[in-house]
């Protein structure tokens, strides 16, 4: 549905976004993981037509984005990092204009007013001046905006950025309903909002996808967890020592009783690293896993290319 | 069509409805009664004066509505480009600029969409003026021939006016820079035709009469509608619309 081949921006001598490859495939929800400035928004800038590539093409159904602007735009429904929302104007008056702008025929706007102020659970504030909601719900009325034209592709640029606890989960519900309604490309820097909401996830640093997964496989990596906490009453050196000569433990940090221990999930399992710990007498009081697999690929990739260039 | 009305409507409503607005016409309102008031006295003075004189007999048209023309002329200077400011620079700065560019509809229907906005709010202060003018024909008889084709000139002008200041404001996301631009271009253009004064050659006092709004402008005023003139306005409305389009379409390209 999505096709983006050989994607390169360049702002001025500045590369934005470095031969992107992807595909998002219908009805498909897929996470754009990546850091601040990673080329999350240059990228799908370029996919919803708002401005055009240096190099590489991206295709919805087949459609050039470059060449076919007015067909392709109809078919997505786009968020940008700000709601591009009036503040002068009513809620319901805003979803009318965009509608419109959409290109909507007279006789289903109202339905598809209906339907977003239902998705987005707006109705009772319909009436109300953009001006006077909160960013939450600002937000809302831009996904509204969105959704408005029933769009059968959806791209959310950072939808849970600058909002408190509670709207952010509120948001993040309202994606997962509409999950299996549209095909969902949404950027985010945080990871747990991947897991919470996509079925696979693209990694993207420094305009370039650095991983690609679906979560499935994801999950069942990450079940098992890569560094744990443990806890102990006595012999910490002695256990540090067989720790350090376990094959698959790559890291042992130690704080007084209390151990990080990195390992190796292929090399080493669960299992066998809670024996050696209870065989080597050490008293072992918490185990706990600390990280799972996905927030180590995403710290590891993500912040090991900066180490290198400092 | 539609989506060209559709944003037009959105942005004379966005315009309209302002603290900004409602200051701009009633200073609009304060200057004109002023100014208005001050003719008609000159008026009665100099009629009273032509019955003992026996000099040449001005009309009120000549009088009055004139120079109530070109005082509007002048507010209109800045009030249009204090209007047509927000068109595009207050999208570019709220963000709303990302809704047009994604949507399906082309960057021509955009500009021509916000011009007509910016028409219509900028009509409102014509349409002000005009109703003085026509207070009048309650007292004496107007020849409303030559009225109305001032204030089609007067229009015109106007639309001039909307089509710079949209393209100013295409220009930056400043609305500052866009306002002190706007009237720039204005003052240019009507002034274009003083700096040849002292000019030797005829083509360059001709080219640049031509190009300058008064000449225009005047001959509207003296109720003869010349098809250049017409031609004028429209194509300066035409040239600075379709130059903010390739602005608004050069913003893709960055
Ligand atoms: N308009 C612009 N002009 C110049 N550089 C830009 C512009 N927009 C973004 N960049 C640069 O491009 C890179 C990618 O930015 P962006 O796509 O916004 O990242 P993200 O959305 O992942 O945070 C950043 O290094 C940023 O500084
Ligand atoms: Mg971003």
């Amino acid at each position: 549905m999505i096709n983006v081949k050989q994607l390169t921006k360049n702002y001025g001598d500045r590369c934005a976004v470095k031969n992107l490859n992807f595909t998002v495939k219908s009805g498909e929800v897929v996470g754009f993981l990546g850091p601040n400035g990673a080329g999350k928004t240059t990228t799908m800038k370029i996919i919803t037509g708002f401005m055009a590539a240096s190099s590489g093409q991206v295709c919805i159904d087949g459609d050039d984005v470059y060449e076919h602007p007015l067909k392709v735009k109809s078919k997505i429904g786009y968020l940008p990092e700000t709601p591009p929302v009036y503040n002068d104007m009513y809620v319901k008056d805003y979803l009318s204009f965009v509608a419109k702008l959409k290109g909507l025929s007279k006789n289903i706007i109202g339905g598809n007013i209906d339907y977003a102020l239902e998705q987005t659970q707006l109705q009772d504030v319909k009436g109300r001046l953009i001006k006077n909601l909160s960013k939450g719900f600002k937000q809302r009325v831009g996904i509204a905006g969105a959704l408005v034209s029933k769009p059968p592709i959806l791209i959310l640029d950072e939808p849970t950025v600058g909002l408190d606890p509670r709207q952010v989960a509120e948001i993040r519900k309202l994606i997962i309903r509409l999950r299996g309604k549209h095909t969902i490309l949404l950027s985010t820097h945080i990871l747990s909002e991947v897991q919470a909401i996509c079925e696979r996830v693209i990694i993207i640093n420094k305009g370039e996808i650095i991983a690609e997964d679906s979560l499935a496989v994801i999950a069942k990596k990450a079940s098992v967890a890569s560094k744990f906490e443990v806890d102990i009453l006595r012999k910490e050196d002695e256990l540090q020592k067989t720790l350090l000569n376990t094959p698959g433990v790559l890291e042992v940090e130690r704080n007084g009783q209390k151990f990080y221990i990195q390992i190796n999930p292929e090399q080493l399992s669960t299992e066998s690293l809670t024996k050696a710990i209870v065989n080597s007498g050490a008293g072992l009081t918490q185990f706990k896993p600390s990280m799972n697999y996905l927030e180590k690929i995403f710290i590891n990739l993500t912040t090991s290319s900066d180490h290198k260039e400092l | 069509m539609t989506s060209i009305l559709n944003i037009s409507m959105r942005d004379f409503k966005g315009l309209v409805f302002t603290p900004m607005f409602y200051f701009i016409a009633s200073l609009c309102a304060f200057l004109l009664s002023y100014s208005f008031v001050r003719n008609l006295i000159d008026f009665a003075y100099s009629t009273s004066a032509s019955q003992v004189a026996g000099a040449v007999k001005y009309s009120i048209h000549q009088i009055v509505v004139v120079s109530h023309i070109s005082i509007t002329n002048i507010i209109l200077i800045f009030a249009v480009p204090a209007i047509t400011m927000k068109l595009i620079s207050e999208e570019k700065k709220t963000k709303t600029y990302d809704l047009l560019l994604t949507s399906p509809i082309t960057s021509g229907q955009i500009v021509i969409g916000k011009f007509l906005g910016g028409l219509f709010t900028s009509l409102l202060l014509v349409f002000i003026s005009f109703l003085y003018p026509l207070a009048l024909m309650l007292f004496t008889k107007i020849d409303l021939g030559i009225l109305f084709s001032s204030y089609l000139g007067l229009s015109l002008v106007c639309s001039a006016y909307v089509a710079i200041g949209l393209f100013c404001s295409s220009l930056s996301s400043s609305i500052i820079a866009s306002v002190i631009m706007g009237v720039v271009f204005n003052l240019t253009l009507w002034f274009l035709s003083q700096g040849t004064v002292y000019s030797e050659s005829d083509l360059l006092v001709s080219v640049m009469d031509h190009l300058s709004i008064g000449d225009h402008l005047f001959s509207f005023i003296k109720g003869s509608l010349k098809l250049s003139s017409i031609v004028y306005f429209l194509s300066a409305c035409g040239l600075f619309v379709f130059l903010s389009g390739r602005v608004v379409e050069s913003s893709r390209w960055r």
